[in-house]
């Protein structure tokens, strides 16, 4: 029997009440995350990322807001539990990585007691010893003289710096589940790549699964073993990451793929999804993407269903045969 | 040729002073530490490096846009540098500063037909209402609809905002474009037309690009050649394929091994270097090889002797004084 996901998102729907009628920012997702499996949800600028993460740990909460479906972590519901009942989870079987790092930080304290904190609040450890695993953690990902840091300010490290106190903090608590959001985004890519590799070093020391949240198909394919592809708060393709790579079958997929500049080729030109992201507030009755998509069909005008096998599933309506057609035409223009 | 050059560098400096930790003390960084370079004609020249290393500071040099603490900047073989503001104003229309970030560089309170007009307007281009119909032909150009003139910045997309920045930056028929990181802030599928639209233009006007950016990829694909700065200083400079290739500077080397890539072709990966540590201080340079406390390969000489830039094979510049790949680079310079 295989072991039971650690984490299930099911028909997670999140909308706001806005002044120009109701925003659907997360439209149905449904992921399964396994035992020390990566996960990653890629997608636009505003395709319900982080909505949707942040929604299943409590924190979303403006009272405009309308979450539906469930979220079962370790096999327990943990939407709409309340702050007191989500505290232990948050920061403790489930850590947090953010973009900005200073969203974890307090500027006022020193790194070294914020760690503290986190640690005595979870692990019930008495101060001395708390500080002893604030050290080590610091030390473990990468920050030199930990002894010495541990009393700095937050101001005082570097961009690429204050990201690993974030993961130390992460990780203070021996998380089942780290979810990072866009962790390396703000970072270039010498930094990035300490950090990812970091990431999935103690991924392996802790044995502990990732969602990654991310708009660069560069990192998904570094570090995911599997991917969730949105659109307009939608799941349009999930898959494991060699075969959304390699066999892309949603059409937006493909525009995603194509349109990224390549190392190790110089193309005169890239291909482009044409048009702007559709606004989540105006989102067509069928499928999301029609509007921009190239091989739009009267079907469209429904919306597709995630369908395939288990281990590929995208919502399109282009049949097995026309899709092969499509993309025989993209790979050998004439 | 060297009238093929449009813009020449020579041993540009450009330093910032700022309060230090002691009280009275004032701390001196350099920013542009003795940059030389040229643009030619029709090129674009990629520009890329670490957030920190000097890029931005570099352009606003080169465009005038801040004063050299010392060198000089020559325009089609006219040194810039030192000229009033009165002398300068001609040439100001010459060259163009296309920035990172599409919301804020566009004015919130004018409407995006003002924002593209007002160079014209501040040079006195012909009447109002040739002005208007240039910015409508601008508009069309950049592939926005004309009729949009009247709208204010925020109802507009980032990578619209991004082509009114652009068309605003061609309304002076310039030769020369500096786009700082023009893409960075944007979606994959909308950066991708923004390229393809910076190439068209290219194409069309004979602009000269200096592009600068921190994602190689974007670099790899626009650029004809390119030069890596590392804490204000160039360490490389070489045509895009070669240096992609066969990079020579270690630093190049571990930047190019890092960048996250599809693995959707069987060909084996580049084997990853990740180095250690963070982009130091200008205002704190270390001795000798600027690069030599996170080199991999760095000895006591590197410590000691900074490498100059030398060139190793026609269009291959280094400093470094132990290059990778100079086998291979110098065998494919024989044969070619
Ligand atoms: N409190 C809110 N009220 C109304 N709309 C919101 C609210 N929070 C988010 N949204 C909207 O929800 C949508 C999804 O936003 P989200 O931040 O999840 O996108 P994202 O995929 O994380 O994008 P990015 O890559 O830019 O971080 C956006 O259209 C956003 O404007
Ligand atoms: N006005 C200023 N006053 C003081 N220091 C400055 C000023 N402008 C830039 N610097 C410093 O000069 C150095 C180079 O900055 P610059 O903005 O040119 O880097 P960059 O390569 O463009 O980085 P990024 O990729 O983050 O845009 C940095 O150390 C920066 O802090
Ligand atoms: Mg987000
Ligand atoms: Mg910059």
């Amino acid at each position: 029997m295989p072991e039971a996901p650690l984490l299930q998102v099911r028909d997670l729907t999140v909308s706001f009440a806005t002044r120009q009628g109701a925003l659907r920012a997360v439209d149905g997702l449904s992921f399964d995350v396994g035992q020390k499996e990566i996960v990653g949800i890629v997608g636009e600028s505003g395709s319900g990322k982080s909505v949707a993460i942040y929604s299943m740990l409590g924190l979303v909460r403006e009272k405009n807001a309308t979450i539906t479906g469930s979220v079962l972590f370790e096999g327990r519901e943990i939407l709409g539990l309340s702050d007191k009942e989500l505290q232990p989870i948050r920061g403790g079987s489930i850590g947090m990585i953010f973009q900005d790092p200073m969203t974890a930080l307090t500027p006022v304290y020193t790194v070294g007691w914020q760690l503290v904190e986190q640690i005595r609040q979870h692990l019930h450890l008495p101060k001395a010893a708390a500080r002893q695993r604030a050290i080590e953690l610091l030390g473990q990902v990468g920050i030199p003289d930990p002894k010495s840091r541990v009393d700095r300010y937050p101001h005082e490290f570097s961009g690429g710096m204050r990201q690993r106190v974030v993961i130390a903090m992460a990780l203070s608590c021996n998380p089942r589940l780290l979810i990072a959001d866009e962790p390396t985004t703000a970072l270039d890519v010498t930094t990035q790549a300490q950090i990812l590799d970091l990431m999935l070093k103690l991924q392996d020391t802790y044995d502990s699964s990732i969602v990654i949240i991310t708009h660069d198909m560069g990192v998904i394919a570094e570090m995911a073993h599997r991917v969730v592809v949105m659109y307009a708060g939608r799941p349009v393709e999930i898959a494991r990451e060699l075969d959304l790579v390699r066999h892309p079958r949603h059409p937006y997929t493909w525009g995603l793929l194509d349109a990224v500049p390549r190392l190790d080729a110089k193309h005169d030109r890239l291909r482009t999804i044409r048009g702007n992201a559709v606004s989540p507030l105006n989102l067509p009755p069928g499928c999301a993407f029609a509007p921009r998509c190239d091989y739009v069909m009267d079907q469209c005008a429904q919306r597709p269903p995630l369908q395939g096998d288990a281990d590929h599933v995208d919502a399109c309506w282009l049949s097995d045969a026309q899709r092969v057609t499509i993309r025989q035409r993209v790979e050998q223009p004439s | 040729m060297s009238d093929d050059v449009v813009l020449q560098a020579t041993d540009v400096v450009k330093t910032f002073s700022s309060r230090g930790k002691k009280l009275g003390t004032r701390v001196v960084s350099r920013a542009v530490n003795g940059v030389s370079l040229e643009v030619r004609r029709g090129e674009t020249l990629g520009i890329v490096g670490e957030s920190g290393c000097g890029k931005s500071t570099l352009a606003r040099c080169l465009v005038q846009l801040s004063p050299v603490t010392s060198g000089t900047v020559a325009f089609e073989g006219t040194t810039l540098t030192g000229l009033s503001r009165r002398r300068l104003r001609p040439f100001r229309r010459q060259f163009q500063l296309v920035f990172q970030d599409p919301y804020a560089s566009l004015n919130p309170r004018r409407t995006v037909g003002d924002i593209v007009a007002e160079p014209m307007r501040i040079n006195h281009l012909g009447s109002t209402s040739a002005i208007d119909a240039r910015v409508r032909e601008l508009f069309s150009t950049v592939g926005l609809d004309a009729a949009a003139v009247n709208r204010y910045p925020h109802e507009f997309s980032g990578g619209q905002r991004q082509r009114i920045g652009i068309a605003r930056s061609l309304s002076l028929n310039p030769t020369l474009v500096i786009a700082d990181e023009p893409v960075s802030a944007l979606d994959v599928s909308i950066q991708a037309q923004v390229l393809n639209l910076m190439a068209d233009l290219q194409q069309e006007f004979n602009l000269t690009y200096v592009f600068i950016a921190h994602d190689l990829g974007v670099v790899r694909h626009v650029s004809d050649r390119v030069g890596v700065m590392y804490l204000g200083e160039f360490v490389e400079f070489g045509d895009v394929g070669s240096i992609y290739e066969t990079p020579l500077h270690p630093y190049t080397e571990a930047l190019l091994s890092v960048v996250p890539e599809l693995n959707d072709t069987d060909a084996p990966r580049r084997e990853r270097i990740i180095i250690t540590g963070d982009v130091p201080d200008p205002a704190d340079r270390p001795s000798g090889c600027p690069f030599h406390p996170r080199c991999p390969v760095a000895t006591d000489l590197c410590r000691v002797e900074k490498p100059a830039l030398l060139t190793i094979v026609p269009g291959r510049q280094v400093a470094c004084h132990y290059p990778r790949n100079l086998d291979a680079v110098k065998a494919t310079s024989t044969t070619s």
